[in-house]
């Protein structure tokens, strides 16, 4: 006799790549690779995993990109919303707190992302906020997610943080910082094989948002 | 990969200098992953005067496998009267290792050592021998993902010894900052044609 | 927002039938009825089997969060001392050193965070926004044990969905200062002079060791903070997922104060030398 076969359904698929965030005094860094891969294929070498929502604020979502791209459509919507009812755009520190009860209203369902949440706040100064796939949030001075976020994280615990270091060493400015970015990234690419292709760098400050793209392996 | 090689958790790196080479090992010893027994459990062994082999995975295994290896060592230095070159050391772990396919060590070893030539030599394996030689570093251990991404970063070619013990260092502690199933402090052994130095880190004690 | 269309709706009730979790007068919290659940026939057993926090992976990494914990609080005669680490962890890596486990439910309700970091942190705030409607209702502040009634009945309404949470509620009422255990189960456990004390977490054993040699109810303020700040210290140095800041707070006559804050490893030295001392005398 054969055995019963039980039927399993699997709603979630990993797409991989890699975000981070780092916080300045006045500006903030996001940097994300754009590599889409699904196991060991690779599906686009170019797909932003970076939405931007106000003025002042953006997204990056690493995990499974059909549920960033709903979560980022929702999010936009809601940015209109609020824009209509209010006549002005939401803060960054709103989104958070919007973003993280989103989240969590699918927490019996919950969007497969690991979202970072950049921008510049009411006071003008950097903001990154770090979530987990249900809404779980914590502003920090820098954060990572995504498939590489293992490999990032010490690399800025000792270039950001400065930690287990003895001697003061000045901390990086903004283009420093953006330049730390581009190193760790490159660096990750050569582990992680779901992280490559190319990079994008978006440094929201005072004066906007502008974005700068560089070249990651193609292997 | 099975729970035994995270059961007592471990990191190890191993690096090339110039005319030296370096391994840093993590210092805790915890059981059944979060409870941490002490804080001097080692994971380096000296096989020969310009060699290390750092033993990361199962804490039994480990403890055999270094007695295995002191064992084998000997035995060749007796019979061949000469020293064992870290590459003939790599390929005997990698021997010893596959022996057991079917019932492995669940220890993922890594070589450290300086050749007659001064040159330096790293190598790492999986737990069935599988052996990988690198010109950079090796890691191995619960800490690898984090101590790939800090060593791929602040590597570079041509350090010096001092540089050498400096990079080593802030990557293990910066790794294991990270991993919290090794940490607890750690050790620096770097080989020169000279000398062994072998210093003790102090890191987060939690 | 109502993504898997309106039939669900029906079927979510059954389990969040928390439209008055608590409240006078029938009023439905407005946060509730919003879940989204999965198309299937059973949400309930499907979202336990595949949602609960470590059920799904994220890179051979759980999802979950702040599995690894230590938070203690204790009772004793100057109010409540409430300790926390601050480390979260997904497996074994460390996600953050620095997450604010102490929940700030308002001036004079505080909450604790073990298991779920986002099922204790929405939750609590949910719990933070009933407490002040009460407070509008009946122009006066909710007793602790009423709070952590409110807190209890939600999470026996959602009993068998999978959330996570292990939490202290604590504050000072007419009644003195209270101290109260809720977790996901539906459990509400009220501190009294039997057992004074709570430990929550993978790192709790320790803490137990610790307040049951150390622990007197006739404490000054200053021992009982030093206590506080021992039992995380120790818990962190052998528990391998606590770690990171330590939080000490206490619940005082008018509301709490944040009296400590600093990383751990900063009290090693001092920890550890006394440990020599007592070793070598």
């Amino acid at each position: 006799m054969q055995a019963p076969v039980e039927q399993r359904w699997s709603p979630y698929a990993d797409n991989g790549g890699t975000c981070m965030g780092v916080a300045g005094e006045d500006f903030v860094v996001v940097a994300a690779d754009t590599r889409l891969s699904q196991g060991y294929s690779i599906h686009t070498r170019n797909c932003s995993k970076v939405t931007q929502l106000t003025d002042k604020c953006v997204i990056a979502s690493c995990g499974m990109k059909s549920d960033a791209i709903t979560l980022h459509k929702h999010l936009k919507a809601r940015m209109v919303m609020y824009e209509h009812q209010h006549r002005r755009q939401p803060s960054v520190t709103a989104i958070a707190q919007m973003l993280s009860t989103t989240l969590y209203y699918k927490r019996f369902f919950p969007y497969y992302t690991f979202n970072v949440l950049c921008g510049v706040d009411d006071e003008g100064k950097g903001a990154v906020y770090n979530y987990d796939a249900i809404g779980n949030m914590e502003r920090v001075p820098y954060t990572t997610s995504g498939s590489g976020s293992a490999l990032v994280m010490s690399v800025l615990d000792a270039q950001i943080a400065k930690s287990n270091q003895t001697i003061a060493t000045p901390s990086l400015d903004k283009a420093g910082i953006v330049e730390l970015c581009k190193d760790v990234l490159s660096s990750v690419g050569e582990r992680d094989i779901h992280t490559g292709d190319y990079a994008e760098i978006f440094l929201i400050d005072a004066a906007g948002i502008s974005k700068t793209e560089f070249d990651l392996k193609l292997d | 990969m099975s729970g035994l090689m995270e059961y007592n958790g471990s990191a190890i790196v191993a690096m090339t200098g110039e005319n030296c080479v370096g391994i840093a090992a993590d210092t805790r010893h915890g059981i059944r992953q979060l409870q941490t027994v002490s804080c001097n459990r080692q994971k380096t062994f000296q096989v020969t005067d310009q060699c290390f082999v750092g033993l990361a995975g199962l804490a039994t295994d480990v403890q055999t496998l270094s007695q295995l290896l002191n064992f084998r060592m000997k035995l060749f230095t007796l019979r061949e009267e000469r020293k064992m070159q870290p590459r003939m050391i790599g390929n005997m772990i990698s021997s010893m290792l596959y022996e057991k396919r079917f019932g492995p060590w669940f220890t993922e070893p890594v070589v450290a050592g300086l050749d007659d030539n001064h040159k330096p030599f790293v190598c790492a394996f999986d737990f069935i021998g599988c052996l990988s030689t690198a010109e950079d570093f090796v890691v191995s251990g619960t800490t690898s993902e984090q101590l790939f991404g800090v060593c791929e970063s602040f590597w570079r070619p041509g350090m010096n010894k001092d540089e050498l013990f400096e990079t080593l260092s802030q990557c293990l502690l910066s790794g294991v900052d990270r991993d919290c199933l090794a940490g607890w402090g750690g050790v620096v052994h770097v080989i020169t044609p000279d000398e062994i130095i072998t210093k003790k880190l102090k890191g987060r004690m939690d | 927002m109502d993504l898997l269309g309106a039939p669900k709706r029906g079927m979510f009730r059954d389990f969040a039938g928390t439209g008055a979790a608590g409240l006078p007068n029938g009023c439905d919290s407005i946060s509730e009825a919003r879940f989204a659940l999965p198309a299937v026939q059973d949400p309930a057993t499907f979202v336990e089997t595949h949602f609960s926090p470590g059920t799904y992976e994220d890179n051979g990494k759980r999802v979950k969060f702040s599995k690894g914990t230590t938070t203690l609080a204790f009772k004793f005669k100057g109010g409540v001392i409430v300790s926390v680490d601050s480390r979260a962890s997904q497996g074994s890596y460390i996600g953050s050193q620095t997450v604010k486990k102490v929940i700030e439910i308002n001036p004079y309700l505080l909450g604790t965070m073990a298991g779920g970091a986002a099922d204790c942190l929405f939750w609590e705030r949910n719990l933070g926004m009933q407490c002040r409607i009460f407070e509008l209702r009946n122009k006066e502040r909710i007793s602790v044990a009423a709070a952590s009634k409110l807190l209890a009945n939600t999470m026996n309404s959602y009993k068998g969905m999978g959330l996570s949470m292990g939490t202290m509620i604590t504050g000072w009422d007419k009644k003195g200062p209270q101290l109260y255990y809720v977790d996901n189960d539906g459990t509400r456990l009220k501190a009294d002079e039997n057992k004074p004390y709570f430990c929550v977490g993978s790192g709790g054993t320790f803490a137990y060791g610790v307040l049951d040699t150390n622990w007197s109810f006739d404490l000054s303020d200053e021992e009982a903070i030093e206590l506080g700040k021992r039992a995380i210290y120790h818990a962190t140095y052998r528990d391998a997922y606590s770690g990171g800041v330590n939080n000490v707070y206490h619940v005082q006559e008018n509301g709490w104060v944040q009296v400590y804050s600093d990383d751990t490893y900063k009290s090693h030295d001092k920890y550890s030398a006394e440990r020599e001392a007592a070793a070598n005398p």
